[in-house]
This record gives structure tokens, C-alpha cells and sequence, in this order.
């Protein structure tokens, strides 16, 4: 028979163990649980609204949607599906990484549809507000 | 249908508005339409950018609430991070 002491501190044992592998499995699964919040939900719709078939299918596969500039058919702007850099490539090659964002936070999707909207329609603006940081050969 | 979307924590608020039955005077819609220019005005005190969405047509940042447009999505201030 195995003493009590010795299951007390087993028991103790599965908790501290269990205690420190929470927020590594938090981090696992945590896109997850966002993407079943009814906010994420309600972005992913717009956000399915508002780009084309081809673009949904690029964040899909690539996890990022190109879109080109209004301005200069060399430049497409690489916004990512989750929150990052969003990457200027002028004629095949990256040339800036550009760090914008909104002030109140919004779910991953509604980022995309800001940055895609910002682009389209007020690329200059965006472009003097971000951050810019040039990518080195 | 016109409808403004506001971004925010929530995913969006929407409003939405009858654009013939407030040509005509009805009363709901043209409250809803005061109150969806309520909502545009004050979003945009804030800093909020205003976009109209028409389907087919390039989105189009705009400086007043336009009850004609199908869609107006604001979206908060933003600022290089």
C-alpha cells in the first residue's frame, strides 16, 4: 500500500506540472477559441464581404492577401491575417515592412478589412501613418 | 438597404436604413437615418475614417454621411505601431 504522504505529494506533483503547462497550451489553442467568439465571427463575415474570391482563397492557403496599390502598378501591399508587418513589394521584391494600427482593438479579420479599405481608398494617408522600416539586400 | 458598420471590439455594429421609404418621408426610416448620421458624425469626432462600399465599385473614403450609399464602414483612428 502506498503511504499518504506519498500520494499527497504525487497529486502535488500532476499539479504543479499541470499549473506549468497551462499557458503553453493557452498559446496553442487560443486562435482557436478567438475564432468561435461571435466578434471574430461577425469580422470574418465582412471581411468575406469585402474580398474577392481570389483573396479569400490567398489568405486561406498563404495566411497573408496581396493587395495592389491604386497608385503604382508595381507596389502590392502583403497584409497578414494576424496581427504583423504589412509588406510593400514593388516589382517582386520586398522593399519595406510598414507597422499601422488601429487604436482600440479589433478582431484579427476586421484588421485585414482596415488595412484592405486603407489601401484602396486612402493609400497616402496610410502610407504617412505607418511606420516604416526598409528591408536591407 | 443602407447600412453603417462601425468596427470595434464586437466584431461591427450595424445599423441599417430603408433608402426608398426614407425618400418618401416615413418616419422610422428617416429616424434611423438620423441616427446612423449620429453615429458617422460622432465616430468621426473620434478619429474614425469613413469608407462607401457600393458592390462592383472601388471602396471610396468619404467626409459626410451619404444616405444613399449601400454601405459605410468606419473604422477606428490608426497609428504606425
Amino acid at each position: 500500500m502506498i503511504p499518504l504522504t506519498q500520494q499527497v505529494l504525487t497529486m502535488l506533483g500532476w499539479i504543479i506540472l499541470a499549473l506549468a503547462i497551462s499557458p503553453m497550451v493557452w498559446l496553442i489553442f487560443q486562435p482557436y477559441f478567438k475564432g468561435l467568439s461571435s466578434a471574430e465571427r461577425r469580422a470574418a463575415t465582412l471581411l468575406h464581404e469585402i474580398l474577392t474570391a481570389e483573396q479569400c482563397r490567398q489568405l486561406a492557403w498563404r495566411g497573408y492577401v496581396e493587395i495592389p496599390s491604386p497608385s503604382s502598378t508595381q507596389r502590392i501591399y502583403r497584409v497578414p491575417r494576424t496581427r504583423g508587418y504589412v509588406q510593400v513589394i514593388e516589382n517582386g521584391q520586398a522593399i519595406m515592412r510598414l507597422c499601422i494600427q488601429p487604436v482600440e482593438y479589433l478582431p484579427d479579420a476586421d484588421v485585414v478589412v482596415l488595412h484592405k479599405l486603407m489601401i484602396e481608398a486612402n493609400e497616402d494617408f496610410y502610407l504617412q501613418k505607418a511606420n516604416k522600416y526598409l528591408c536591407s539586400e | 438597404m443602407g447600412m453603417l458598420r462601425v468596427m470595434s471590439r464586437r466584431g461591427d455594429d450595424r445599423l441599417t436604413w430603408d433608402q426608398q421609404k426614407a425618400q418618401v418621408g416615413d418616419p422610422e426610416a428617416l429616424a434611423a437615418v438620423r441616427e446612423a448620421e449620429r453615429i458617422f458624425a460622432q465616430e468621426r469626432a473620434k478619429g474614425a475614417t469613413a469608407f462607401k462600399l457600393d458592390p462592383g465599385k472601388p471602396a471610396q473614403r468619404i467626409e459626410t454621411f451619404d444616405e444613399t450609399a449601400e454601405q459605410i464602414v468606419l473604422v477606428p483612428r490608426v497609428v504606425g505601431g
